[in-house]
């Protein structure tokens, strides 16, 4: 007998009715007993749970923004209830099923309100017009020591080229010499920088700049720049002291004209861009080294924001310079556009940083 | 000793479970595992790789690309459509990839507000940094540059070892974007032992705990109790269901010894007691605890003591 009575308790339980607050069979067990308060807590909330249940696998599914009007009203007020349940669940029951389903039930409709309500676009557009520039501009003093180090070893490599030819092989690495020396004849030279090679244009040779030794240059300089500021601006000098020696070599032999117009094309904005990565690592390592009232995590946090920006814009720029690269260098051979294109490209990049996202008054 | 102190500073910090929302309440939901995550990132590498190779065979087919740069040709396109795959996933899924997905593991916003589509974007860019660009220029690299090999290596090795040793397995993008990945919680609500748990045995007599006999346990026996009466329900072998009964037989033994119930309990009424005296025990102490008298287990006397 008593078993009997023991099923049908168990299936009124199982099916109660879905209007909430109608509390199943008047807050009593199959004995006809009075439940003890954190069951009827529980029998007077079920069917709300159930239907938060429902309409967060649903959001699940379908996603915030195709779900309907009511059902979307429903989560969020039925999501805050069920916080309200699972506080109130945690000081008056003991029942270990029910808080884990609580909590469960809660973290998953508070994943659903909580998602991300942004578009893509939206994002894109707000870095380019606004994010991007502004950043640049917080982080002028950085980016200009970016340029600084850059330059100083431009100009080391340059004057200890002409005190003694033999630097020129400490500094520049030999693959990207490329038989390039003091040794090789003026003839030479000058073919690698008029060399009209239609094999090498196009979209492999894109591909090829792109993940070139300056782009490996420039991601190197700014992850390191979290060490403390020292690796980074080594590296940016060094990089400035082949430059400068590679220079300084074509200059003796009456050709610093030319190979200021075969760098131009693309090398204003890619060196450029290894500058401002560096920019990026200084920031870093700044935040690092000197944190102020911040934990050392949190203020590389807040100085991340903007580095990873500036990270963002040196990227875009290796991007545009390995197109100017792989497509103008071999296209155009005058050497007046030569300069013209690139202190134009880079005239642009100057103008984007200065004038981009200022507030109209 | 500067161990023990930082185990002890560890011990007092919150739970790294915890996520509190905006609406006060504290949600557990456990942190994701580097193991887990490494699982969803391997998956959603090759979801991405094989739609590269796909693309490169596409451009050999339709003879765009020679075999001379099909390398660098292949890194690119990999990258130009990994790199929008995470972000987009992450966007449209609300934190999730396809790997993730598989992995039931979620992204989440640290501070427990909402998770911002720059947080996802800085957390997938950042990725590209810690881990793709050091492998790639570690494939491209040859034997002729050591140097520039190992810093790679080390690189990516650093980033390997920050989720280790961070509390909330975060990357370093993580912590830049305020993230952290979470599993995902299931909900399943099973019935409520209370409403259904019979006060009578197999003869109607009825099981009656006095209040002096539910002074011996706290919150922690009765959920261990609620646990085993719960897998009561469950199909067992034969053998398994000897050993239940012998189990079950020596708990009620305990029991009974314990809170001084002089009635022998027959055999077949064992379960049915334990279930009397689960509903009893469990209705003294949540009235217990609504008069701010909270017992976490039967010790709760000798700890009230203490403090």
């Amino acid at each position: 007998m008593s078993l009997d009575r023991q099923d049908l308790s168990g299936t009124a339980s199982g099916t109660l009715s879905p209007q909430p607050g109608s509390s199943g069979n008047g807050g009593q067990n199959g004995n006809g007993q009075e439940l003890m308060r954190s069951a009827r807590f529980r029998q007077e909330r079920e069917a709300d749970w159930r239907r938060l249940e429902w309409l967060v696998l649903e959001a699940e599914r379908k996603g915030l923004q195709r779900m309907g009007f009511a059902d979307a009203r429903d989560l969020a007020s039925l999501y805050r209830q069920a916080t309200t349940s699972l506080a109130i669940a945690r000081e008056i029951s003991l029942d270990k099923a029910l808080l884990a389903y609580l909590e469960a039930l809660t973290a998953r409709a508070y994943l659903c309100v909580y998602a991300p309500q942004e578009r893509l676009g939206g994002l894109v557009s707000r870095f380019l017009s606004h994010g991007a520039p502004q950043a640049m501009r917080r982080c002028w003093f950085y980016v200009l020591l970016g340029f600084l180090c850059m330059g100083l070893g431009v100009l080391a490599g340059y004057l200890l080229y002409f005190e003694n030819t033999d630097w020129f092989y400490v500094f520049m690495p030999e693959e990207l010499a490329g038989g390039r020396g003091p040794d090789a004849t003026n003839d030479y030279l000058r073919s690698v920088i008029y060399d009209q090679d239609p094999e090498s244009s196009g979209l492999g040779a894109f591909a090829t700049y792109l993940f070139s030794h300056n782009t490996r240059i420039a991601i190197f300089v700014f992850g390191l720049g979290v060490f403390a500021c020292f690796p980074a601006a080594l590296l940016t000098f060094y990089n400035g002291l082949g430059l400068g020696a590679f220079y300084a070599l074509h200059v003796e032999r009456g050709l610093g004209f030319d190979l200021g117009g075969w760098l131009s094309i693309h090398g204003v904005t890619e060196l450029s861009a290894i500058c401002i990565a560096c920019g990026g690592g200084l920031k870093l390592g700044v935040a690092m080294l000197f944190p102020g009232d911040l934990s050392r995590a949190e203020s590389l946090r807040l100085a991340g924001r903007d580095a990873v920006k500036l990270a963002l814009v040196a990227a875009i720029m290796l991007i545009a310079a390995a197109l100017l690269e792989g497509f103008g260098r071999q296209l155009v051979q005058d050497m007046t556009t030569r300069y013209l294109i690139g202190w134009g490209v880079g005239g642009l990049w100057l103008a984007w940083f200065l004038l981009g996202g200022r507030s109209r008054r | 000793m500067i161990f023990r102190r930082w185990r002890e500073r560890r011990r007092n910090l919150p739970s790294p479970d915890e996520l509190l929302p905006p609406e006060g309440v504290a949600l557990t939901l456990p942190i994701a595992g580097v193991g887990v995550r490494l699982g969803a990132q391997i998956t959603d590498i090759i979801i991405t790789l094989v739609a590269a190779i796909c693309v490169v065979v596409l451009l050999l087919a339709l003879d765009i690309t020679g075999p001379q740069t099909i390398f660098v040709i292949g890194t690119l396109i990999f990258f130009l459509i990994r790199t929008p795959y995470y972000v987009l996933a992450e966007l449209a899924w609300n934190g999730q990839t396809l790997g993730k997905r598989l992995m039931k593991i979620k992204v989440v916003s640290h501070d427990g507000g909402s998770l911002s589509a720059h947080a996802i974007v800085l957390r997938n860019l950042m990725k590209e940094a810690e881990v793709f660009l050091p492998a790639t220029l570690l494939l491209t690299l040859d034997s002729a540059s050591p140097i520039a090999s190992i810093l790679s290596l080390g690189w990516i090795t650093v980033g390997l070892l920050v989720p280790i040793m961070d509390r909330y397995r975060r990357r370093l993008g993580d912590m830049m974007a305020g993230t952290h990945v979470i599993h995902l919680p299931v909900p399943l609500l099973l019935k409520d032992l209370a409403s259904e748990a019979p006060a009578y045995g197999e003869k109607k007599q009825k099981f009656k705990f006095l209040t002096h006999q539910l002074d011996h346990y706290g919150a922690f026996e009765l959920q261990t109790l609620e646990t085993l009466l719960r897998s009561q329900s469950n199909p067992q072998s034969s053998s398994a269901a000897k050993q239940r009964d012998a189990t079950i037989e020596a708990i009620v033994e305990r029991i009974r010894k314990k809170i001084g119930y002089a009635d022998p309990v027959p055999h077949a009424d064992r379960v049915r007691f334990l279930k009397a005296f689960y509903n009893a025990q469990r209705e003294h102490l949540e009235q217990r605890q609504l008069f701010g008298d909270r017992r976490e287990n039967k010790h709760y006397a000798q700890s009230g003591e203490e403090t």
